[in-house]
């Protein structure tokens, strides 16, 4: 049988050329992986709600809804709870697509504090930006599909901040929710499923095969104790059996634990908030979007002026003109922190003050914004919020510097490495 | 064979005369040039489609004067608001009524344009601005656009005596033309003139201004 298989597709040859790749092991490496999971996670699920889910908003009603008329898409969302372990499977997409945001976000984070964004990776790592965004903006176009009267209205604000980019905003915005979003646009829902389901999964796929084949192209960075083992090999465990041992317990692990996160917490119970009314329930964004939300809630309304016939407000500052820096600044990072030399060798943070602290202090930027985001209900002022959001990163990443160098400065300069020194790390943006 | 087909080939375009290949290749860029150009403007066409159509329908012609509020959401939904249900929701924790207009000759309530959607009040005239009283019925009943100016959700709350917009926090004072008193709100959201006929809340007029969120 293998013989068989052997002589027609060459296995031999596969198993020797794709499966004996060798993957270095820490337990930071990870999270890639994670992120990969919840992505099969939820297209797994997905397919489970697609087959169940009427994208519609025609007016239904049956015993689900006690008779009365709702929305059949928000019917069709009554009748997925309904079915056995349907609410489970509903709040593992919804957590998984957490997960998925909160895992890209680590991995990211892994890959920008250890270096290994630079020459030969700086395509990946700008592919990888790119599925960050993508993720979210997939998760976003899956709000209002319940159509229960809170996702409408987190939707709404999505809408309005999209209409808010200059000049071509409002028609971006219309022909992603297919006219103005309101409780009666019946071509919504319809647009926003097809997006959702079919259109942003397709790129995020096309996306993820271009971000893995660089990877194996390129091969792994890995710890700094591979180059005296072995220098200039891959030092880790080959992809079968190992690897994917590792990687089918990892992903049963993930199944096992998502899976009772979402059979203790079921989200989004669609009939608390009910179908859409002309009335607004008080919304909070999900954490992936509570630090815009704060930046938002602090910008002085005041700050708006009309250039060539758009106005540039405060939805733009905070909604379009801040994440689209942070997103363009990202991108540059691997040519601002240029490496001439094709490094194949992770960097400690501890060596790399510079980069450490920028990257502790972006953090508590966004911890920051986000707890503006609490304004109204911690009854923050606008000003202590200001120095909060703005203040509080920059001593962050300076306290970070100094100790970093008190810390570890001494230490390096002892040790005679030149190679562990990175260059042009203080051009870290 | 291929070989010798290859060396025919040559033999008809010999290699020496550079000005035929170079004019193959123009003609060759030209072809594909015109060709990417041409599916790129179908895509283009096809992708206009994407564009949604404005449909004028009954149901979503702007508010006039004439038009009859009626209720938006609860249980007496798309029924008049009389002064009654006015004095009656003074008592409740939110003292005002979010509101439709009806064109009363054709009885459609026009709600499918989210700029129509009403706030309406029965408030003290006497703590009016006399700007807001000119536009307010003798008895007090006070209409506002109820669509946020910042991010465009209903302003459905009511903290303190204020109009609040629960997604941002945009705080108005219905008193004062609503002026803004907190929040990241714009501007002030258009007031709308309004009369009672007959117990019910009939339009007076357009909006003092545009409404919808300003962004």
């Amino acid at each position: 049988m293998y013989q068989w298989l052997d002589d027609r597709l060459g296995v031999r040859k596969l198993y020797a050329k794709a499966f004996r790749k060798a993957f270095p092991v820490h337990h930071s490496f990870f999270l890639g992986e994670i992120t990969l999971f919840s992505f099969i996670t939820l297209v797994l699920t997905g397919i489970f709600l697609t087959l169940n889910y009427e994208p519609s908003i025609r007016p239904v009603s049956g015993p689900l809804s006690d008779g009365q008329e709702v929305p059949a898409a928000y019917y069709s969302i009554l009748f997925i709870d309904s079915l056995p372990f349907g609410a489970v499977i509903r709040s593992l997409h919804h957590w998984a697509a957490h997960i998925m945001i909160a895992a890209a976000f680590l991995h990211m984070l892994r890959i920008h504090l250890t270096g290994a964004y630079k020459n030969p990776r700086e395509l990946n790592w700008m592919v990888g930006v790119f599925l960050l965004v993508l993720t979210i903006i997939t998760a976003f176009t899956g709000y209002a599909l319940p159509f229960d009267n809170y996702a409408l209205t987190a939707t709404k604000i999505g809408y309005e901040i999209g209409a808010a980019a200059p000049w071509v905003g409002r028609l971006l915005s219309e022909i992603l929710f297919a006219g103005e979003l309101s409780p009666t646009n019946t071509q919504t829902i319809p647009r926003l499923y097809s997006i959702h389901v079919l259109w942003l999964p397709l790129t995020l796929i096309a996306l993820i095969g271009i971000h893995l084949t660089i990877m194996i192209k390129q091969k792994h960075t890995q710890p700094r104790y591979a180059e005296k083992v072995a220098p200039g090999k891959i030092v880790g465990v080959p992809l079968f059996p190992q690897q994917a041992a590792m990687m089918g317990i990892l992903f049963l692990v993930y199944i096992a634990v998502t899976t009772f996160i979402a059979g203790a917490f079921l989200a989004h119970p669609v009939q608390a908030f009910g179908p859409p009314t002309a009335n607004t329930p008080a919304v909070k964004p999900d954490w992936y979007f509570m630090w815009i939300y704060g930046i938002l809630q602090i910008i002085p309304a005041n700050w708006r002026f009309e250039f060539l016939g758009a106005t540039f407000g405060p939805q733009f500052w905070g909604g379009i003109l801040v994440p689209t820096i942070i997103i363009l600044g990202a991108l540059a990072i691997p040519f601002l922190d240029y490496s001439k030399e094709k490094r194949r060798y992770l960097e400690l943070p501890s060596q790399h003050p510079f980069r450490t602290s920028f990257v502790v202090g972006m953090l508590m930027f966004y911890l920051m914004s986000t707890l503006a985001g609490y304004k109204v209900d911690l009854n923050l002022s606008n000003e202590v919020l200001w120095v909060l959001v703005v203040v509080a990163p920059i001593v962050t990443g300076v306290v970070t510097y100094a100790l970093l160098k008190a810390a570890y400065g001494k230490r390096r300069s002892q040790e005679p490495e030149p190679q562990l020194i990175g260059k042009g790390s203080a051009a870290d943006d | 064979m291929a070989d010798y087909e290859a060396a025919a080939h040559h033999h008809e375009h010999p290699p020496e005369d550079p000005q035929a290949h170079a004019t193959r290749r123009a003609i060759l860029q030209a072809a594909i040039g015109a060709g990417a150009g041409a599916a790129l403007l179908s895509t283009l066409w096809v992708g206009a489609g994407l564009v949604p159509r404005q449909e004028k329908t009954p149901s979503r012609e702007p508010v006039a004067t004439g038009d009859i509020l009626v209720f938006a959401t609860g249980p007496k939904v798309d029924q008049e608001i009389t002064l009654d249900d006015l004095r009656a929701a003074r008592n409740e924790r939110v003292p005002f009524i979010i509101a439709f207009p009806k064109n009363p000759e054709n009885n459609v309530v026009k709600k499918d344009l989210i700029t129509n959607t009403i706030m309406v009040i029965l408030a003290d005239p006497a703590r009016m601005s006399p700007e807001t009283r000119q536009h307010a019925s003798p008895e007090g009943v006070l209409a506002y656009s109820a669509v946020c100016k910042h991010l465009g959700c209903t302003i459905s709350q009511w903290q303190n005596d204020t109009w609040l917009c629960p997604c941002h926090g945009g705080m108005y004072d219905i008193y004062n033309q609503a002026r803004v008193v907190a929040g990241p709100v714009p501007a002030p959201v258009p007031q709308l003139p309004v009369k009672v006929e007959g117990g019910r809340v009939v339009v007076a007029g357009d909006f003092l201004g545009r409404p919808g969120a300003d962004v």
